[in-house]
């Protein structure tokens, strides 16, 4: 991943583009470029439709009865709005049992692994230390462990140590992210060395230099991070379903398997324990957007 | 701070990878069952087994048709809506952005249940809209089509947001070059704006790479698999000889069967990267283009 870094250090930029595009007066648009308009913005907004009606045609599907969601005679909205296969599911499953679960663990993991990433991004980003390209080359490889080789052993060594039915076995695998620590220290190489001179000059311990100083400045990365984490937990199907065997533990993700395989003709409900599991996120998204694909990008154009 | 916080990461590391993998090599060397306690050494066998699996043989041929038409689909239709939003006629590209990145932002098992109900043959969206008869998931000519049509949908976001940051890192002054110099706009995309985005697609391609071939939880949603053999996916092959038939052995030899392939894969596409368009003239001109696309990208993320 680090070739388009590599690269990077070739040519510079000329810089006569400051100035010269600016000063480019508004003529009146001409009819084809209109056309133009139109056919771009007509592309795009069927693909825009194309990519929310699945999640439309959920949320609406989870408020129609089981016989009507069955009926040939399909409509988009509901006939009659009905509560029913929420209550349903939690009469069923405890869907917001899950729920809550599902949240509790995805708010404290993604706390954790961003500070861990944090921390360790700084300490790659600012000190010069012995075997610091070893150890973060070391990191940076163990992004291309595929799940499947790891998984089993994980799964006999967590079992041995008695940790099945404990969230310690859901939390501490994901508590440090060699994604999430190649993300911040990319961030953090863009803070100048000098700012956190001026702060010792100043006496400032390296602590309050990490929590004041650099921390703040990496708000973006942080918020990218942050939601990816929080998805990568909430989205986790595998691992909770190795290690946790209580129902009333359990997280949505394998929740909504085992809804599906013992009541698997109920569509409405599954259409509703669906909308529980997505609505939230996206909405989290939809509140964060702006700060979150700034974040997404540049971390990726970085890599 | 920098020995505790290294010294975490690396213990980290050891224990939780590592260790694991030395663990799942060893274990390939055996027969391995925890349900009755087997771990009786039988040096190849496994991976003799695998090769002459017919099993694995459909697996592997349906991970390479999989992965290759959800990058080309993914980074196909990636490029058209980057290119349109970047486009100066596009209007309210935010909103568009936001829309696209939706289905990525989402958890993989729920959307997957969504899609599921998409293509129920009796009340699914699909075959309603398009006015199809199509039994998607249980006939074998469309089971792996539709896993795939799910997967470009959840993830073309992604490529949109990575190239729509490389196209607003082309330097500006080459696109105004080549309207001087009289290019059209078709030139002016396949000459100028697809050389300089190469870094960016490599990166998307790379990294879709290495997620296809781990991908299994589209498989285990909808297919489990089936019908017969038709949406067989050697991940899934992985965690159905783990976890459903607990033959542990076999199936850390075929982890680690993917594992190399993966690397294999990398590695030569890395290769490929570096040295490809040699068979074409201008090479030398492009890769100086590339070059000065990713310094801009690099700088523009650093502001």
């Amino acid at each position: 991943m680090s070739a388009i870094q590599k690269t990077s250090s070739g040519v510079p930029l000329t810089g006569r583009r400051a100035g010269r595009t600016a000063a480019a007066p508004r003529r009146p648009m001409p009819a084809r470029t209109r056309a133009g308009v139109i056919a771009l913005n007509t592309l795009l907004a069927v693909m825009g439709v194309f990519t929310v009606f699945p999640f439309v045609w959920m949320v609406f599907s989870a408020f129609k009865s089981n016989a009507e969601i069955a009926s040939l005679d399909q409509t988009f909205f509901p006939r009659d709005w009905t509560m029913a296969n929420f209550e349903s599911i939690q009469t069923k499953l405890d869907f917001f049992r899950l729920f809550a679960n599902s949240v509790f663990l995805s708010v404290s993991i993604t706390v954790l692994a961003v500070y861990t990433s944090l921390l360790g991004g700084f300490v790659f980003a600012k000190y010069r230390f012995r075997g610091r390209g070893f150890f973060f080359g070391v990191i940076l490889s163990t992004m291309m462990v595929t799940w499947a080789v790891v998984i089993i052993p994980r799964y006999t060594m967590f079992r041995n140590a008695g940790l099945v039915d404990n969230y310690a076995s859901l939390i501490v695998p994901a508590a440090i992210s060699a994604f999430g620590i190649f993300m911040m220290r990319q961030s953090m190489d863009a803070i100048p060395d000098e700012v956190l001179e001026a702060a010792r000059i100043d006496g400032a311990s390296e602590i309050f230099i990490f929590h004041r100083i650099v921390a703040p400045m990496s708000i973006n990365a942080i918020s990218a991070l942050a939601i990816f984490q929080f998805l990568w937990v909430w989205e986790d199907y595998l691992w909770p379903y190795l290690m946790i065997s209580t129902q009333s533990k359990q997280v949505l993700a394998v929740g909504l398997t085992t809804f599906n395989g013992q009541y698997s003709t109920d569509y409405g409900g599954l259409f509703a324990a669906t909308t529980i599991s997505i609505l939230p996120v996206l909405v989290v998204y939809l509140v964060f957007q702006r700060r979150f694909i700034a974040g997404a990008a540049s971390a990726a154009v970085k890599g | 701070m920098v020995v505790v916080t290294v010294g975490v990461i690396m213990a980290f590391i050891v224990v939780l990878l590592i260790v694991p993998i030395l663990i799942a090599l060893r274990g390939s060397f055996h027969q391995w069952n925890p349900l009755n306690g087997t771990f009786t050494w039988v040096g190849l066998d496994n991976y003799a087994e695998l090769f002459a699996d017919p099993q694995f043989a459909r697996a592997s041929l349906n991970t390479a048709v999989f992965g290759v038409a959800a990058i080309a689909g993914r980074v196909v239709i990636g490029l058209a809506i980057a290119y349109a939003l970047f486009s100066r006629l596009t209007r309210w590209k935010g909103f568009f952005r936001t829309v696209f990145y939706m289905p990525t932002i989402t958890p993989l098992v729920a959307v997957a249940y969504v899609w599921k109900l998409m293509y129920n043959p009796q009340f699914g969206a699909i075959n309603s809209i398009f006015g199809l008869d199509v039994n998607w998931l249980f006939d074998s000519r469309f089971s792996l089509l539709a896993i795939i049509l799910m997967t470009i949908w959840k993830d073309f976001g992604y490529a949109v947001i990575l190239l729509l940051a490389g196209l607003y890192s082309i330097p500006e002054d080459s696109l105004e070059a080549a309207s001087v110099d009289g290019a059209n706009s078709w030139q002016r995309f396949w000459r100028v704006i697809l050389p300089l985005l190469r870094p960016m697609l490599f990166f998307v391609v790379i990294t879709s790479l290495i997620a296809y071939l781990q991908a299994f939880v589209q498989v285990l949603v909808l297919t489990g698999g089936g019908p017969g053999t038709s949406t067989q996916i050697i991940s899934y092959m992985i965690y159905e000889q783990a976890f459903v038939k607990y033959n542990f052995g076999y199936a850390s030899a075929i982890a680690f069967v993917l594992l190399l392939v993966t690397a294999a894969l990398t590695a030569a596409s890395w290769r490929f990267n570096s040295s490809g368009g040699a068979d074409r003239p201008g090479r030398a001109a492009r890769r100086r283009a590339a070059r000065r696309a990713a310094a801009a990208t690099t700088e523009g993320s650093a502001r």
